[in-house]
């Protein structure tokens, strides 16, 4: 019986992927004509050539530093709004102001990083603005909940005990909490800033600056040589950060 | 009268009563010991006078003041008088052991000192000096969480040492040290209470430590107090009944938990 209920369910898959192509209408067998493999050949090739010119690298390396610039700084303005929101939202100032900031919170993160970016390009124009303002407001999302839960798994008895020694609940937060706290919050930061190095080579697709409008012009404009250098470039500066985040991390964050 | 309590009672919020029905009045000066089996509420009545627990009924009084009557404002003013050493001292595991001994003078501190202090110690020489009376002054720089028990506890002595307050109260303070270190602990805060005319309350499950250093015995059992007396009045019938039932009975003597201590450090 078992058997049986299998073999349908892959009569169905198969009978699912047929349709699927036929409903698409893609030819699998055109992919294979002579023609078709030499013309991508040659977009391929045009690729293979990467255009190494001065001027163009000094482009790119204006381009990286955009990127760079544009995702530390949406990071670090997360990581302080985070912060702002994630306090009431692990319940520190009772439940209305709780429910208030998890909805923001919530609502922040539910939009994408693309979807901000092409609202902001919208709000603040073309370039790095609009690209840093997206990248902070979805990671504030996405910081301050991770936050928020890092606070309310800490431990309460430090700042208790400082409050009791009648220190006030800032000297309490910064004595008692966040000696436990930073290490965490100091790792969810560099994690995102990560994700935002990579996030902000693409964001330039909706026109929010950095190596990604690069890429998105040399594209529209069929210049394959210098794409092909933006994507390597893309590569590099993805790399160097995850080594350096990683680096980091072992640093202050195990240690 | 430093402490004064008036008929208090204790109710925790799962509905347990810690205390029933204390009445107690210790004046500036004076060096208590509390004894009792565990669950007497021993660190129910430590937690009340150091106003980490509001009574559920009857007076209280500390330094003067009636402290859950007070605005939020006064009785922080007022905690800073009162040092509680908790019996195992809740320090953030990746702070630094000088700012742990440091951050006892927080509720006496500005803004602009406590903010300063929290990128750079600033009274190094204070918290060595607190530290060196309790023979860790070379752990000045070390992580909370590199210490073992019986050295957090020392740090945690040191801590409210450097807040100086005018009454210091102690939950089991020396439970994770080995004798002679509990002996040598034990009389540094004796002798700092004397020195300083502070008002010291220390709850021991060692009854030869409490009787070795201190004037005046409370004897704590269910929640009531059994006995008030001096040293010398306290004899070996009082102390039986006080840990009656427990599983002692082949020995007549109290017990002496310094020898189950030392497997501990």
């Amino acid at each position: 019986m078992n058997r049986l209920i299998n073999a349908l369910l892959f009569l169905c898959i198969g009978a699912a992927v047929v349709a699927s192509f036929a409903y698409l209408g893609i030819d699998l067998g055109q992919l294979g004509d002579s023609g078709n493999l030499n013309r991508m050949g040659a977009y391929a090739q045009r690729f293979l050539s990467p255009d190494l010119s001065p001027s163009h690298l000094k482009a790119i390396g204006h381009g990286a530093l955009e990127t760079i610039a544009m995702s530390a700084l949406g990071t670090l303005l997360a990581a302080v709004f985070g912060l702002v929101l994630a306090l009431p939202a692990a319940g520190r100032f009772g439940w209305p102001m709780q429910s208030a900031s998890r909805l923001i919170l919530n609502a922040l993160r539910a939009v994408p990083e693309l979807v901000w970016a092409a609202l902001m390009v919208l709000a603040a124009g073309l370039g790095p603005n609009a690209g840093t303002l997206a990248l902070a407001l979805h990671t504030t999302g996405v910081l301050g909940r991770l936050f928020a839960e890092a606070l309310e798994n800490t431990p309460p008895e430090p700042a208790e005990a400082i409050r009791l020694q009648g220190g006030n609940a800032v000297w309490a937060f910064c004595y008692g909490t966040l000696p436990n706290l930073m290490p965490q919050l100091l790792a969810y930061s560099l994690y995102r800033w990560e994700n935002n190095i990579r996030m902000a080579s693409v964001l330039g697709f909706v026109g929010a600056g950095g190596l990604g409008q690069m890429l998105y012009v040399s594209l529209s404009l069929f210049q394959e040589a210098q794409a092909s250098t933006v994507i390597l470039a893309m590569l590099l500066l993805v790399l160097a950060v995850d080594t350096l985040s990683s680096w980091s991390r072992q640093r202050w964050v195990k240690a | 009268m430093t402490l004064d309590l008036t008929q208090v009672s204790v109710t925790h919020a799962n509905g347990v009563q810690a205390l029933r029905g204390v009445e107690l009045h210790i004046g500036a000066g004076e060096q208590v010991a509390i004894i009792g089996p565990s669950g007497a509420g021993k660190s129910s009545l430590l937690n009340l006078l150091g106003t980490a627990l509001p009574p559920a009924s009857g007076e209280m009084q500390v330094l003067g003041e009636r402290v859950w009557q007070l605005s939020a404002r006064q009785r922080q003013r007022l905690r800073a008088r009162i040092g509680l050493i908790h019996q195992a001292p809740p320090l953030p595991p990746r702070q630094r052991v000088v700012t742990a001994v440091l951050a006892g003078k927080l509720g006496q501190w500005g803004m602009g000192k406590s903010l300063l202090n929290l990128l750079h110690p600033l009274d190094v020489s204070g918290a060595r000096a607190a530290l060196t009376r309790l023979d860790l002054s070379d752990k000045l720089f070390a992580q909370c969480q590199q210490l073992s028990g019986g050295q957090l506890q020392r740090v945690g002595i040191a801590r409210v040492l450097y807040q100086a307050p005018e009454v210091l109260l102690a939950d089991e303070p020396v439970s994770a040290m080995d004798p002679v270190l509990a002996e040598h602990t034990l009389s540094v805060l004796c002798r700092h209470a004397r020195e300083h005319n502070v008002t010291l309350v220390a709850s021991l499950h060692a009854v030869d430590l409490a009787l070795a250093h201190f004037s005046r015995i409370i004897g704590l059992r269910d929640g009531q107090i059994l006995f008030d007396l001096p040293t010398d009045a306290v004899d070996r019938e009082r102390l039986d009944k006080l840990y009656a039932n427990e599983q002692l009975q082949p020995s007549p003597a109290p017990p002496s938990p310094l020898s189950v201590q030392i497997p501990r450090c």
